[in-house]
């Protein structure tokens, strides 16, 4: 009798996560199938100057997330495997850009590579301006997504056990063959997702670039601009865009990563 | 196939983790027994050059470059390799490398499973590929850290003789350190780790039949001990006596009387005075406190001068009808007693 009764409520208790579970997928999702029907496909066209934000966006952000990788990747395998007093601090202090709100880390960013500080006119004697232009883009995109890469990067190093870098070195490999064989390979999983999230960031990336780089015009700004000067119609089909372009590189990832996990441990 | 085993004098210092100071004779295939947490892992971690230390022979070579090969417990192969890739790792490239690695793998049987992944690999299979790794140096040491924990006793002692032949055949000496007493039989010379020294170290058979302290003896699976003082010495025979008992002991050297000593014998040898029929010399009353099935026999804990254990065979503990409480008449052979001087502190 209590079993029956202990079956029934197993069974009732499933019934309810999974009907919570698809209530939480369907929340999700909704919008983006709202964006399937509110777009006009009968007159689906791009407004002027939108194939010009998508080339930016696609041009900028690959650079600005191949400079986060290569700036990024020795402090995230420093923070990882150093150890030394007042580490927290360095831990503390890379959340800051993290945990600033874009918008000001925009006018922070204004603050000091804009031409009146000290900085900016170092570069603008070097010809190189750092507002509204395509080094300001970057930029603004490099802050942005570099503090996610360096977060995912030392999460993916720190869970490469030391033992096989210690085996390679009794191997005969030296530190940097290590790190290139063994390392590396091993979080290349993480890795690509801190490459991944770090390119949805650039991509997506619209508060520091307002202030900052407001032209060259990305796709983030250009959908902004569309809305004030034309309209909610003239944003679907650039967005649409958005989506094809910013999200299937990260789902590969996801999806590839997730497989090579269950393959390997 | 070879003559004398491979020897090797090793000398280490280390201060960190754990204080080490000690000499030890690596002679074929050696096993370094010490308890959990006396540095163990730490020692090989300094010999294969991962800690800082000061070692000979090899010390003043940067890791990679120390001709030692070293298994790790879970052997640490690399995940993300194939069996053979995880061989070749410490090859030079070149057209030949793979070839090498399979030959290596050949070696110790597991050619056929070189594309495997290690999660694919058995624990005994993962170690023989270590083993392949390790040898691809063409290391002058190899370092065992427990190479018995991560195999099952179904196939333990399969893969234990397995590595032993075939570390016999390649000619190199090996370090095991373990806690298993049945790893240092195998052996073809031990050590007894303790408190940062080496405090025994001899062929297997003279360490089990010997050992100089309660720790030792411990370590080596004896478990009766008991505290007295020689009575008397008559040619071979040592008489001890303690609070309400006398033992006889055989011993090769002679003690003055007085002398403050320690007595022990394995579980296996204490045996029932009525059923064995056998006379008994050493004779002790003692109170049953409970007994435990230990696979086909029956460990009996036992209240006497001390705590003592019992091991009789299943028939046996049958046949005596034991149970909490009642009282037996034990005896031990006074050639199963070995004698130890009393230690200050244990």
């Amino acid at each position: 009798m209590t079993a029956r009764r202990g079956k029934k409520r197993r069974e009732g208790n499933a019934w309810l996560s999974r009907v919570l579970a698809v209530g939480v997928f369907v929340f999700l999702l909704a919008p983006f199938a709202a964006l399937f029907f509110a777009t006009d496909w009968a007159d689906f066209h791009f407004a002027q100057g939108d194939l010009g934000a998508i080339r930016t966006s696609l041009l900028y952000s690959g650079l600005a997330v191949l400079l986060a990788v290569l700036a990024g990747t020795p402090l995230a395998w420093w923070l990882a495997r150093g150890h030394w007093r007042g580490k927290w601090v360095l831990d503390a202090l890379l959340m800051l850009p993290l945990l600033t709100p874009p918008l000001a880390l925009g006018i922070l960013l204004s603050s000091f590579y804009g031409p009146y500080s000290p900085v900016g006119s170092v570069f603008s004697q070097a010809g190189i301006y750092l507002t509204n232009t395509a080094p300001a883009f970057i930029l603004a995109q490099i802050y942005g997504a570099m503090p996610y890469y360096i977060i995912a990067a030392r999460a993916a190093f720190e869970g490469v056990p030391r033992e096989l870098e210690q085996i390679s070195r009794t191997l005969g490999r030296n530190r940097l063959q290590t790190f290139w064989q063994v390392t590396l390979p091993l979080a290349r999983i993480g890795l690509s997702a801190g490459v991944a999230l770090a390119w949805v960031r650039a991509m997506g990336e619209f508060g520091i670039v307002l202030i900052v780089a407001y032209f060259p015009q990305g796709i983030p700004v250009k959908l902004w601009v569309n809305l004030q000067d034309i309209g909610l119609d003239a944003v679907y089909p650039l967005l649409w865009i958005f989506f094809l372009v910013a999200v299937p590189l990260p789902l590969w990832i996801g999806l590839r990563a997730r497989r090579q996990t269950q393959a390997l441990f | 196939m070879n003559q004398a085993p491979a020897a090797l004098d090793l000398r280490c210092q280390l201060t960190q983790p754990v204080a080490l100071d000690l000499r030890l004779q690596v002679r074929g295939f050696t096993v370094l027994l010490g308890v959990s947490g006396a540095g163990k892992t730490s020692l090989l971690q300094a010999i294969a050059g991962l800690l800082p230390a000061r070692v000979s022979p090899f010390g003043d070579l940067p890791v990679e470059q120390r001709p030692i090969g070293y298994l790790p417990q879970g052997y640490a192969l690399f995940p993300h390799l194939r069996a053979w890739e995880n061989v070749a790792f410490p090859l030079p490239r070149s057209a030949r490398r793979q070839t090498e690695a399979l030959a290596l793998l050949q070696r110790v049987g597991l050619k056929e499973l070189a594309e495997r992944f290690p999660a694919e690999l058995s624990g005994g299979q993962k170690q023989r590929v270590a083993l392949a790794r390790a040898l691809a140096r063409k290391p002058q040491l190899l370092l065992l850290d427990e190479p018995t924990s991560a195999l099952d006793m179904a196939t333990r002692d399969e893969v234990l003789d397995e590595l032993i032949r075939e570390v016999h055949a390649f000619g190199i000496p090996l370090l095991a350190v373990s806690h298993d007493p049945h790893l240092a039989m195998l052996a073809d010379h031990m050590a007894i780790l303790r408190e940062g020294r080496i405090v025994q170290e001899g062929p297997p058979v003279e360490v089990f039949a010997r050992p100089h302290h309660q720790t030792t003896a411990r370590l080596l699976g004896f478990r009766n001990f008991l505290s007295g003082h020689v009575d008397a010495q008559e040619n071979a025979i040592l008489r001890v006596a303690g609070a309400g008992w006398q033992l006889q002991a055989e011993s090769r050297s002679s003690l003055p009387m007085g002398t403050p000593v320690q007595l022990t014998w394995r579980a296996e040898d204490l045996f029932l005075e009525e059923a064995s029929g056998l006379p008994c010399p050493n004779r002790l009353v003692v109170r049953v406190r409970a007994s435990r099935a230990e696979g086909l026999s029956t460990r009996i804990y036992l209240e006497g001068p001390a705590p003592l254990e019992m091991l009789l065979s299943r028939q046996q503990a049958e046949a005596a009808q034991i149970n909490p409480g009642s009282l037996l008449k034990v005896c031990v052979q006074p050639r199963h007693v070995q004698i130890m001087i009393e230690e200050v502190s244990s």
